[in-house]
């Protein structure tokens, strides 16, 4: 049943929810972008993502790269100060200007000083989104200078007073048709206003003129070298080049953070921003120590004036940032903006609801407050945690955990609600933790209400079906009332587990504890029954280990100080079990990766980290071990056969899977036992644990969930032979593949422990 | 990890540039042949700037001076309006297909970047394999990296306005005469 088409007019303009400080700004944010910006952000940050993913498969030493480019930017913030007073140098010892701006408010009156000074009236501006934080074209505006802005992305914008909703390509949420109608409605030409090429051509144009006549060029720096001055500029149009060469003044603007010990370091950067952004080096890659050597020019009838340079830097919050423990790492940052093209919320809504006035996606969160005030990070509730971006930033900044950390700071800075107090009291969550709404209090306790549903099964299981409770839970704690909650078991998976017969015969072979997460031993246990069967068919000493809360829960929640007390009861239960020589099992991929990435900020030991991250395994990734090592082949141990759903299979692996490397582990061991086996692509499926059963994100995560589903179809056309089984690790994968296919959906462990051949 | 030959890194050179949309000859390095080769790639333009090198020999230039189409001493206004610059590069990175020029003689940074086609020398043995191999301190970009330089991978381009388009405020053309 199709809703008849919104008018754009019914929407918020873009700039009227920047700031959202307001959840309800984030709401309207959300439901303008899904209605008009989703179509075109989706199809350019995806095509970048791919883009990357295909070059950096193809790079060798990307890991080291990496590594390599932590180093220096980790040293570069460490001995900024010193840093600051190299560059200083180098660049007076050349005839340039030096200034270090303290606030916003400081660069932009530097910089307005320096264009009055030549009587300026008009600057030409290259791409700069430091220049948007410090809303420098309204100050120059403001005292009579006219700004052109020469990208044709930061023109668009100018032209439709929009901020950017990307760092890299910031109106990538604009497509063809709507730049055509844009322009058209702002400017009266007789010139064609349809295709890239017309809309293309017509800028030019008018910009080409401003290059020619402009008193003052003005660019930002993506890098800066402490020891020679050189700023390196990335860009793909020429914009910056001209900005740079053709009028006499050039003023570059950039934060603090950009700077980096030497220009002999700039190669890595030059290799890994490119690459991160759209796979291949744009353009034009710029190295200038400025004032340029070049002969000025004198354009159109104009006296010939001497070079002069303004580097100008802006600290606006970044020394502050430099003293957080947590928030220095996104001082790192080199706006590469691949976590902004691998996040899945991001690919369907863009910055401009993913983000804040100036920086957006997962990035943007630890940006918007380091260089404003925390509120101005509330948009980084969009953040689901899913990890994608992890390995896929080029300085492996954590940006979840950022993220996190900032969602703690909001809760805590928040007044509370008495529901949230009662509800944080019954399930005992830690003091402050409370302060958080009833909504996060309820999801980062669900092991509570799940262990009391399964108690009470006869009447919980009637309430979760009934419709007016399901109304009471969608008002009092945010669980939308179209997410069905599954039911709760008749045993949870501990106690399933005793009734199992114990393992026949037992070898030298290997021994496990199977934790048993929330989500599995209350939510779906016969995972769990499923895991035990094979891996103690194969031979393995497999026990149980009470149930507890591994803290994931929590920590989505932004509620440290209670996670950070599961982490350690979780460690104090597991360890003796490692002591005895066990391996641990875990189901469910989001306890997983608590165990294999996020303990190492919960747990206050670093070693008991590193024990638990080394031997915990997802349940098929460990059975294609012992394969591997026992040298049988998988096809001995099952058979494709025996197949209660055929051999045709659909796999849409965790997010958290994919990050942590145990993806492909599992896809290659169905096809290794003969499976025909068709992949997503997707990096999330949009329900992210609690992000999609909340009410007012309800519709973004079916969105997100749309790729998934159209991908299933495509791998389902008749040309591509036809059904195939649904297969997912993930609990909330599995309820979001049901919820928009309504079919059901099996993990990979039940499906090998139907075709057990041993 | 062995270095591919240099037979090699010119093929993977052509190939890249190619890709980013650069259009690769393989030419003779004498004075005739460079020559014609730049003749050919102007064929039918009218106004082209020249600006010297800093490698190769100094009668190569002479030699393009003489193409009837060059303007001698160009003013500002007539570089804001030429049809072709034609400059010299200092590397090639094969892996990116990018070539790089050292700015501040006279000319070079307006011949690369204001005309609508750019016509870049590049010796075959200036090519190295990876970008970041130009800031080695002992390579083939050491010299040129102690001036203002430019890496540049295929013409200007946008996709801002939806799909790629090609040729924006930087050159729409750029033709790299591979001199071996
Ligand atoms: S963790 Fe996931 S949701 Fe959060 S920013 Fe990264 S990719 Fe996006
Ligand atoms: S956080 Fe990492 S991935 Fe994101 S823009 Fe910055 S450097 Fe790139």
């Amino acid at each position: 049943m199709a809703a008849p088409p919104v008018p754009a007019e019914a929407y918020d303009a873009p700039r009227t929810v920047a700031n959202k400080r307001d959840k309800s700004a984030l709401l309207r944010a959300i439901r303008m972008a899904l209605g008009i910006e989703s179509a075109a952000v989706r199809r350019n940050t995806q095509n970048f993502n791919r883009n990357r993913y295909r070059e950096a498969a193809a790079l060798p030493d990307y890991e080291a790269l990496k590594d390599e480019a932590r180093a220096i930017k980790e040293h570069a913030i460490g001995d900024l100060p010193d840093l600051l007073m190299t560059l200083e140098t180098a660049i007076r010892s050349r005839g340039g200007n030096f200034y270090l701006a303290s606030t916003a408010a400081d660069a932009c009156r530097y910089i307005l000083g320096v264009c009055q000074s030549h009587g300026a009236k008009l600057v030409v501006k290259g791409k700069s989104i430091t220049s948007e934080e410090i809303r420098l074209n309204h100050t120059l505006e403001g005292a009579g200078i006219e700004v052109a802005e020469s990208d044709l992305a930061e023109f668009i914008l100018q032209v439709a007073d929009e901020q950017p909703s990307h760092n890299v390509a910031p109106a990538m949420h604009y497509s063809t048709e709507r730049i055509s109608a844009l322009f058209k409605r702002k400017f009266s030409t007789s010139e064609p206003l349809e295709t890239g090429e017309e809309l293309t051509k017509f800028a030019r144009g008018r910009l080409r003129q401003k290059f020619l006549n402009a008193d003052v060029g003005f660019t930002g720096a993506n890098l800066i070298a402490a020891d020679t001055g050189t700023i390196m500029l990335v860009e793909s149009e020429g914009n910056i080049r001209m900005s740079s060469l053709l009028p006499p003044v050039h003023i570059s603007l950039a934060g603090v953070e950009k700077v980096i010990p030497a220009q002999s370091q700039m190669g890595v950067f030059l290799e890994l921003l490119p690459l991160s952004f759209n796979g291949k080096l744009t353009s034009y890659t710029s190295f200038l120590r400025p004032p340029l050597e070049d002969p000025p020019f004198a354009l159109a009838g104009r006296p010939r004036k001497k070079r002069e340079f303004h580097l100008v830097l802006i600290d606006n919050g970044r020394m502050k940032m430099r003293q957080d423990p947590v928030l220095q790492e996104s001082l790192y940052c080199i706006r590469c903006s691949a976590c902004m093209n691998c996040c899945a919320n991001f690919q369907t809504v863009g910055g401009h609801a993913f983000g804040g006035e100036t920086y957006c996606g997962g990035i943007g969160g630890a940006w918007e407050a380091g260089t404003g005030t925390l509120e101005n990070a509330r948009f980084s509730d969009l953040c689901t945690g899913c990890s994608r971006c992890v390995n896929n930033c080029p300085v492996r900044i954590d940006i979840p955990w950022l993220n996190e950390v900032l969602r703690d700071r909001l809760n805590r800075s928040s007044a509370g609600s008495p529901l949230a107090s009662l509800l944080g009291i019954v399930s005992f969550v830690r003091g402050d933790d409370r302060r958080a709404s009833a909504q996060k209090v309820f999801f980062a306790n669900y092991h509570w209400y799940a262990k009391w549903g399964t108690r009470t099964r006869g009447l919980s299981n009637r309430l979760i079906r009934h419709s007016t409770a399901r109304r009471w839970m969608q008002s009092l704690v945010g669980v939308d009332v179209r997410r069905e909650v599954p039911p709760f078991p008749a045993r949870p998976l501990v106690r399933a587990a005793r009734e199992l017969p114990p393992l026949a015969r037992v070898g030298k072979r290997a021994k496990v504890v199977l934790f048993p997460d929330v989500y599995t031993n209350y939510g779906l246990p016969q995972r769990g029954v499923a895991a035990i069967k094979v891996l103690r068919a194969l031979g393995v000493d497999i026990v149980v280990s009470d149930a507890l809360p591994e803290g994931r829960a929590a920590l989505s929640q932004g509620m440290i100080a209670t996670a950070k007390k599961h982490a350690r009861h979780t460690a104090d239960a597991l360890l003796p079990y490692l002591d005895e020589g066990r391996d641990i099992i875990v189901i469910e991929p989001s306890a997983l990766a608590m165990f294999r990435r996020d303990y190492r900020h919960l747990l206050a030991d670093a070693a008991r980290f590193e024990l638990l991250r080394t031997r915990t395994f997802d349940p098929v990734e460990y059975i294609a071990r012992l394969s591997a090592k026992s040298g049988r082949p998988a096809r001995d141990l099952f058979d494709v056969a025996r197949s209660p759903v055929g051999t045709r299979l659909f796999v849409h692996s965790h997010c958290q899977q994919k990050t942590l490397g145990c993806a492909e582990p599992t896809e290659a061991l169905l096809r290794e036992i003969g499976f025909d086996v068709a992949t997503s692509s997707v990096e999330c499926c949009g329900m992210a644990g609690s992000f999609g059963y909340k009410k007012e994100y309800y519709e973004m995560s079916m969105a997100v969930g749309d790729d998934l589903f159209a991908q299933v179809r495509a791998a389902e056309a008749p040309e591509a032979g036809g059904a195939r089984a649904l297969v997912a690790s993930g609990t909330s994968c599995t309820e979001q593949l049901h919820a928009g296919l309504a079919r059901p959906v099996l993990h990979p462990i039940e499906l090998l422990a139907s075709i057990l051949k041993v | 990890m062995a270095t591919p030959g240099n037979t090699s890194l010119v093929d993977l050179f052509a190939a890249r540039a190619t890709e980013a949309a650069a259009k690769v000859e393989r030419i003779g390095r004498s004075d005739s042949d460079v020559r014609a080769a730049v003749v050919r790639a102007t064929d039918g333009l009218s106004s082209l700037v020249v600006a010297d090198g800093d490698f190769l020999p100094p009668s190569v230039f002479t030699a393009l001076r003489t193409i009837p189409q060059v303007i001698p001493k160009p003013t500002d206004d007539q570089l804001a309006s030429a049809d072709a610059g034609i400059t010299e590069a200092f590397a090639g990175v094969a892996r990116s297909g990018s070539i790089c020029v050292a700015m501040g003689p006279p000319l070079r940074s307006a011949a690369s970047l204001l005309m609508p086609l750019h016509v870049a020398l590049l010796p075959a043995e200036r090519i190295v394999l990876r970008p970041r191999e130009l800031f080695d301190a002992s390579g083939i970009g050491a010299a040129a990296m102690q001036r203002n330089i430019i890496i540049i991978t295929g013409p200007s381009a946008t996709a801002d306005m939806g799909p790629l388009v090609r040729g924006v405020h930087g050159p729409h053309r750029l033709h790299i005469l591979l001199l071996e």
